[in-house]
């Protein structure tokens, strides 16, 4: 016990090498959020035009690069792609968090695309007609009627993209950003010890997505309410 | 045309195929205001194409169709600004899962700016009234039972002050018991001087209350007439058999 207590005191109260872990879980929350922003806004851009073209035809071209973009950023390993970003593409760019937030950002889009595809074609074709033969064009059928309800559907599977996200950020230190991960690693290589550490980081991921999951339940639960 | 009749809707050699297969084979008629027209024929014959062509839910292959003088075939006519004008009911009443029953009526009349949100809600109530169903303004669809949610999608339609209502086999979809309630709104409606064209099975409704009856066969209108020479003389050898089967 008495060792335990030692340990702890290395790893964690000397020369405040706590503070590896907290900034390192600061930069993981700052690049998961901002790339699941990038994520969401970019993959519903997608699902729109490549579910439009499917079911009404049109949007050739953009459908055409959506599809290349979907099948390359699937087709390829996140860390390479991050690895890519980082000494080629944005080599120009000297902030590594916003190569990091880019590169996860464009790799969660590509499956957020395809999920939220799935929940637009879900929707009854006959909720898009109601709204059409009311008057409502094509762009306010989709946002007040469609997604809404495309959204509802795929949620669980949003969350699942999301939780991955946030545990595939642990890449970071690839391209020497002190994320969570790098930084119970730092410690490791500091005190020699290797159980501490990395047990601590893998606990505070753990406690992460649980309490995104249970974020994610809450929601889910509050929009069933309305609809059995 | 006969302009003294006040044609609200002419359709001209209108034809429609989906792969090759025609479903609609040059069908020319025209509805005037204040008619109540039902239209029956066998299933797979065209007669709810027919129907969703007038709103252009199915776009024509060839033809067109005048909506009060407007071709809405015509590719330059903004169609939003015409189904404004032409209710729709369905079969399976569509009726917006995330919103109430009371949004369920607004959305339309407020999103394209018919109304102002204080209008649309007052309008929304006296529908309501309309339908019975004043007590369920605030709860959603999924609560309501399939006559409930019709009488909804009826009252939907007419939050838009439409100049004519389609119905799309409104009553196909409904147990037994709750065909009547639906079916007497819309005998209302009729009798409030509203243009009608409804896709129906229901003979007694089509007989009562309709001022003509088209059979529409293989994409053709094969015999239209007053509901009573319609029933009670029929000319056409596969209507006689239709009407056969199902009276």
């Amino acid at each position: 016990m008495s060792d335990f207590i030692a340990k702890f005191q290395q790893d964690f109260i000397e020369s405040d090498r706590y503070l590896y872990l907290l900034r390192g879980l600061g930069n993981t929350l700052l690049i998961a959020a901002l790339a699941v922003i990038l994520g969401i806004v970019l993959g519903f851009l997608v699902a729109i035009i490549r579910s439009t073209h499917d079911k009404h035809g049109g949007l050739n071209i953009l459908n055409f690069i959506c599809k290349v973009y979907l099948t390359i950023w699937r087709g390829t390993p996140t860390m390479v792609q991050l690895l890519i970003m980082y000494y080629i593409i944005l080599v120009a760019l000297d902030n590594k968090i916003l190569v990091a937030v880019i590169a996860f950002g464009l790799n969660s889009a590509a499956y957020v695309a395809e999920i939220v595809r799935s929940g637009i074609m879900s929707v009854d074709e006959g909720q898009f007609e109601a709204g059409r033969s009311l008057g409502l064009n094509y762009t306010q059928t989709m946002r007040l009627i469609i997604l809404p309800q495309a959204f509802k559907n795929v949620l669980p599977a949003l969350a699942n993209e999301f939780i991955t996200l946030l545990k595939e950020t642990s890449i970071s230190g690839y391209i020497a950003i002190p994320d969570l991960t790098k930084g119970g690693d730092i410690i490791r290589s500091q005190t020699y010890d290797a159980f501490l550490p990395l047990f601590g980081v893998a606990v505070i991921y753990l406690v992460l997505v649980m309490i995104l999951t249970a974020g994610v339940h809450k929601l889910e639960t509050r929009l069933r309410t309305n609809e059995r | 045309m006969s302009d003294n009749k006040n044609v609200l809707i002419e359709v001209r050699d209108l034809c429609k195929s989906f792969d090759h297969v025609n479903v609609l084979n040059g069908i020319s008629t025209t509805i005037s205001q204040g008619e109540v027209v039902a239209i029956i024929g066998p299933s797979g014959c065209g007669k709810s194409t027919f129907l969703r062509s007038m709103n252009l839910l199915e776009k024509p292959t060839s033809g067109s169709i005048l909506f009060e003088g407007t071709d809405i075939t015509d590719s330059s006519v903004d169609i939003n600004k015409m189904r404004q004008k032409i209710g729709m009911v369905f079969q399976q009443f569509n009726l917006f899962p995330n919103h109430t029953v009371k949004g369920n009526i607004m959305l339309a009349p407020v999103q394209t700016g018919l109304m102002t949100k204080e209008e649309a809600s007052k309008r929304a109530d006296e529908l309501l009234v309309r339908v019975g169903l004043s007590d369920k303004a605030d709860v959603y669809p999924a609560m309501l039972s399939g006559g409930q949610k019709q009488r909804i999608a009826i009252a939907r339609a007419l939050a838009m002050n439409p100049d004519v209502m389609l119905f799309d086999e409104p009553t196909s979809a409904l147990d037994p018991e709750m065909v009547g309630e639906v079916l007497e709104i819309m005998k209302e409606l009729a009798r409030d001087g509203m243009t009608m064209v409804v896709v129906t099975h229901e003979m007694g409704f089509a007989r009562e209350v309709a001022s003509r009856v088209m059979f529409i066969n293989e994409g053709q209108i094969q015999e239209e007439n007053t509901p009573k020479e319609f029933f009670s003389h029929p000319e056409n050898p596969r209507l006689c058999e239709f009407l056969s089967k199902v009276l």
